[in-house]
């Protein structure tokens, strides 16, 4: 089991419409995929219609296998479901690393009910805190969208710098430029220095601006099931199988 | 969408069903289309006797896959294979669960043809998001009544809304099936043979009319096994045919007094001689199905001996079927048949013995209980050191006996006459196993005979290999007969012993 996080500490650079069209990608590929809400907001769910459930609040909730299982929701795709969104997430990173766990009782558990995925998710709330730390530790990846521009290349070396400060391992992060515009010529030199300075950290594909993904928010579903031909779709196509092989 | 194995709930239903779901409202959801209706040809496979059915599953095939229906199970899936011993088709999830459902002498085949259509329907809530999933499999044969299926696909986290999707299908009213029915239904009728017809029968029937609705069921099985064994299908077509015809001669033999004497002689004899044709084949059908039996049982050494002279055991059998088929075909087989059939269906001609017109249970229970004492007391002369013919007279009688039980049973009790044959069935699978090794030893011994007749020059190797062969027959027989005391007190037991009283001398109890 692969545990993928998309993460940004800065708001509006196409966090969850990563996360939502890699979970989809996966799925579409065959693996069996859990996309976990961890952002309040609760923008996933938005995008694939699922209701948030009352049986996500409590404290006990990550603590206990059933109650996680119950929260489930099928999405309306083969192989994806989905984790909808809840305000309260203690104990989510402890959770995750049990699940992690081959031989923990939680993985049993999950595997007896059918629930052995092939990938996990993340959706994570936007902003470093103890969770994002120990998400960052229990994932396998961080996938990083990164808009190309002055203000997210700031933000983008905060991120780097943190894990420096405390001892995480760089090789997790795997950023992409996102809603990048060819016809813009900071958007070229931005992608150019970064890619240099940060040689090891950058994927190859980079997911161009596009209102198919602004139409997400319409049609709420991820681009490739409504609009499959087209460039962005195939761009995530392109960064769900890169993130799958470095993850 | 993860692990939505659909688990099929069958519904004989109208092919209209779908129709009635496209567009149904369900609380605050309602069903609409998903896809296109995928139309393709398909068949279903079972044994001639329907042992899929029977089982209550359903074998269909469409040009890429073969499905295997089960009720609430997963649908076991695998790449098409045409229908034969399962045996003999590629390994797969089908397979696996076949093999234990359907006799390894039993060859698939193809019991009905059609076209099957398949609509998804989704379940959508006020967001238009898919709650639940059901799939609309109906078929329709060219002969035989259209069916359809519902295959209900359980999306995660929403039980509840399959649960108003089902209770919403239930209360449309269509009449519910099992697979079984459903198998049925796409069979069409005239195509549900079983080798043991039930055959209704009250106390105060007279044995006249027990024994003929019995002979008549039993030519109707017969005859419906014949063009089995013409088209050489398997070998159970020849073996039920067989079991007919000799249930038929049990009749007449063991109903005494039933038909007159000279009545009873010409049965015996026009039945007797159909029996008689057939007799060839089935040996060599039997030497053969025991060809890796035979193999497995002499040394590798000794064991390209038994593949020469099973070659030609096989060669024996091509020209024995041959024949027998040329006899099922003749007209003088036809006329004779027909006959039988017709004196049967209005048995006016037929000449009524002396113990006719006893009412059936009266009668049952006297030559039951006759045939009981008989087996007790033959049983009862038998040690270890008791001549082979008599083992071997116990053997007919204890059949003799079964067939009896298993003619009459529709007047006793079920539960009864369960615990009686199968007590019965232990010592006769002993009994059986004595006799077979016999007869296996009297075979081949004849087979040597025929060996030193010709001149082949492989007549040594399989000489060798026969002797061999006979060897090791004869020990088994020797075990087997070293048990026969031990089975039959184990048979012979106050409990069995009571059994028997109870059903067919009741009243004598208390004295």
């Amino acid at each position: 089991m692969t545990v993928i996080a998309s993460y940004s500490n800065k708001g509006g650079v196409g966090k969850t419409a990563s996360a939502v069209n890699i979970a989809y990608c996966l799925a579409k590929e065959g693996h069996r995929v859990l996309l976990c809400d961890l952002d309040p907001q609760g923008a996933s769910s938005f995008y694939f219609r699922v209701k948030p459930s009352k049986k996500l609040k409590g404290d006990r909730f990550f603590t206990d296998v059933k109650r996680f299982t119950d929260a489930i929701r099928g999405s309306d795709f083969d192989n994806l479901d989905i984790l909808p969104a809840n305000t309260e997430f203690r104990d989510f990173d402890v959770f995750l690393a049990r699940m992690k766990r081959s031989q923990s009782r939680l993985k049993k558990a999950l595997k007896s009910v059918g629930n052995d995925y092939d990938f996990i998710v993340l959706d994570c709330p936007p902003n470093i805190s103890t969770l994002s730390e120990n998400v960052f530790k229990a994932s396998d990846a961080i996938v990083v969208p990164v808009i190309p521009t002055t203000l997210s290349e700031r933000t983008f070396e905060q991120l780097v710098d943190f894990f420096k400060e405390h001892r995480l391992e760089r090789k997790k992060i795997l950023a992409f430029f996102s809603m990048a515009q060819a016809t813009k010529k900071l958007h070229g030199e931005t992608m150019r220095r970064m890619r240099k300075q940060h040689a090891k950290r950058f994927l190859d594909v980079t997911i161009p601006f596009s209102t198919d993904v602004e139409k997400m928010g319409i049609h709420r579903a991820p681009v490739g099931s409504f609009s499959a031909s087209h460039e962005a779709a195939s761009a995530y196509r392109k960064l769900s199988k890169e993130v799958a092989k470095k993850a | 969408m993860l692990a939505t194995l659909g688990h099929l709930r069958p519904a004989l239903v109208s092919t209209a069903l779908s129709k009635k779901l496209v567009g149904a409202k369900i609380g605050d959801a309602r069903l609409v289309r998903e896809g296109e209706d995928d139309q393709k040809a398909f068949t279903l496979i079972d044994s001639f006797d329907n042992q899929i059915g029977a089982a209550d599953m359903a074998l269909i095939a469409t040009k890429n896959d073969l499905v295997l229906i089960a009720p609430d199970t997963a649908v076991a899936r695998q790449d098409f294979a045409a229908p034969d011993f399962v045996d003999h088709m590629p390994e797969g999830p089908v397979t696996a669960k076949l093999g234990k459902i359907v006799n390894p002498l039993r060859r698939l085949l193809v019991r009905a043809e059609g076209t099957v259509s398949c609509q998804m329907l989704k379940m959508v809530d006020d967001l238009d998001k898919t709650v639940a999933r059901c799939r609309v499999h109906s078929f329709v044969p060219e002969s035989g009544t259209a069916a359809c299926m519902i295959e209900f696909m359980p999306l995660r986290g929403y039980d509840e809304e399959m649960d108003q999707l089902t209770a919403f299908v239930a209360s449309l009213g269509e009449p519910l099936g099992t697979v079984g029915d459903i198998a049925r239904a796409l069979r069409g009728p005239g195509a549900d043979y079983t080798s043991k017809p039930v055959i209704a029968m009250t106390p105060d029937q007279t044995s006249f009319h027990v024994a003929t609705d019995i002979i008549r069921a039993q030519i109707a099985v017969a005859r419906a096994n014949e063009p089995g064994v013409i088209e050489d299908i398997d070998s159970e077509f020849l073996h039920d045919y067989r079991v007919a015809l000799r249930r038929t001669r049990s009749v007449i033999s063991l109903f005494k007094g039933v038909f007159t004497e000279d009545q009873t002689q010409q049965f015996k004899d026009r039945f007797g001689s159909l029996m008689a044709r057939t007799g060839q084949l089935r040996d060599l059908d039997v030497h053969l199905l025991d060809r890796q039996a035979y193999l497995e049982l002499v040394p590798p050494a000794l064991q390209p001996g038994i593949d020469k002279l099973f070659d030609s055991l096989a060669a024996d059998r091509g020209a024995a079927h041959a024949k027998l088929a040329r006899f099922f075909n003749g007209q003088a087989y036809l006329r004779e048949m027909d006959k039988l059939e017709k004196l049967f269906a209005a048995p006016k001609r037929i000449t009524k013995g002396p113990e006719a017109e006893r009412p059936a249970l009266a009668f049952a229970q006297a030559l039951i209980w006759k045939r009981y004492v008989k087996v007790c007391k033959i049983a009862g002369l038998i040690d270890d050191g008791t001549a082979d013919e008599q083992v071997h007279d116990l053997r007919i009688h204890c059949k003799k006996l079964r067939y009896l039980i298993e003619f009459f049973a529709p007047l006793f009790g079920k539960k009864d006459t369960k615990v009686i044959l199968k007590s019965l069935k232990t010592l006769q699978d002993n009994l059986g196993a004595f006799n077979d090794y016999s007869v296996q030893q009297e075979a081949l011994a004849g087979m040597l005979d025929r060996l030193c007749a010709g001149n082949s020059k492989d007549a040594i190797e399989i000489a060798t290999s026969i002797g061999a062969l006979v060897t090791v027959l004869h020990q088994k027989q020797t075990e087997e007969r070293a048990r026969v005391v031990a089975s039959f007190t184990a048979f012979n037991s106050e409990k069995t012993s009571a059994r028997f009283r109870k059903s067919f001398k009741p009243g004598k109890t208390a004295a």
